[in-house]
C-alpha cells in the first residue's frame, strides 16, 4: 500500500509538489531509505518527518494510511 | 465547572493590522480581573541578502499539525502560569517589510506571569510550529529564512 506523502518549504520547492505517493515502509529509518532513492536531491538538506501531524524518531513504525509529512527547519515568527 | 478549550485558528492571511491589534486590547476592558497584559510583535525586517534586500517574507504552514501543537503549547502555558487571557496569531501568505507577522498577547492579575507567559510562547511557536519563511529580496530572488 502506498503513503501519500506531505512537503513544505524548502523540499516542496525542491521537488516542485506539494505532495508525493510513496510505498510504505515499517519504519522511518527505513522510509527515509526509500525517499532518499526516488528523490536523491533531497540527500543533503534537513529535516524532520512527522506521522500523523507527530515528529517521529527513525525507529517508530509506520501504521497504514498513515499521513507523512517532511518538514524542514521551521522558521516561523 | 472547569473550562475546556479547544483548537483555535491562529492563522492570519497577510499582516496582522495595527487596528486588530488595538481592537484586541479593547475587547479585554471589560474584564476586571485582569492587571497587565503583555504583547510581542514581530515585524518583517529589511535584511541585507546577497544582490538586494529583504521586501517581504512569505509564510506557509503545515496548517492542521501547526494548530495541533499551538493547541498543546497554549495548554501547556495556561497550566504553568495564572494567566487570564492568551491569543497567538500568526501571518501566512506575503508580508512586508514594516508590517507585522506575529502578535501574542497574554494578560494576568500580575505583570509577571503575563511577561514570563509571553516570552515562553514566542520561543516555542518560532521552535515547534511547523510554519516557514520565505524572504523574498529586491532582485527578485528568494532566500528560505532560518530561526536563529
Amino acid at each position: 500500500m502506498k503513503l501519500i506523502v506531505k512537503v513544505f518549504g524548502r523540499i516542496s520547492e525542491e521537488i516542485g509538489e506539494s505532495e508525493f505517493m510513496i510505498e510504505r515502509s515499517d519504519n522511518i529509518a527505513s522510509l527515509k531509505g526509500e525517499i532518499n532513492a526516488v528523490y536523491p536531491q533531497l540527500k543533503d538538506l534537513k529535516f524532520a518527518i512527522a506521522v500523523n501531524k507527530k515528529l517521529s524518531t527513525d525507529s517508530d513504525k509506520i501504521p497504514e494510511g498513515a499521513e507523512i509529512a517532511l518538514l524542514p527547519p521551521f522558521s516561523g515568527g | 465547572m472547569e473550562k475546556t478549550r479547544k483548537p483555535k485558528n491562529i492563522f492570519v492571511e497577510g499582516a496582522i493590522s495595527p487596528e486588530k491589534i488595538a481592537k484586541s486590547i479593547a475587547n479585554h476592558a471589560a474584564n476586571h480581573e485582569i492587571g497587565g497584559h503583555s504583547i510581542f510583535l514581530g515585524q518583517v525586517r529589511a535584511d541585507a541578502k546577497e544582490g538586494g534586500k529583504v521586501t517581504a517574507i512569505a509564510y506557509t504552514a503545515y496548517e492542521e499539525m501547526a494548530l495541533q501543537q499551538a493547541f498543546e503549547i497554549r495548554e501547556a502555558v495556561f497550566e504553568k502560569y495564572p494567566l487570564t487571557c492568551m491569543h497567538i496569531y500568526h501571518s501566512l501568505g506575503e508580508v512586508k517589510v514594516g508590517e507585522i507577522c506575529l502578535f501574542v498577547f497574554t494578560s494576568s492579575k500580575h505583570r509577571k506571569a503575563a511577561i514570563s507567559a509571553c516570552e515562553e510562547l514566542v520561543e516555542r511557536i518560532k521552535n515547534e510550529l511547523p510554519i516557514w519563511g520565505k524572504e523574498l529580496v529586491s532582485n527578485d530572488t528568494s532566500v528560505w529564512k532560518e530561526n536563529t
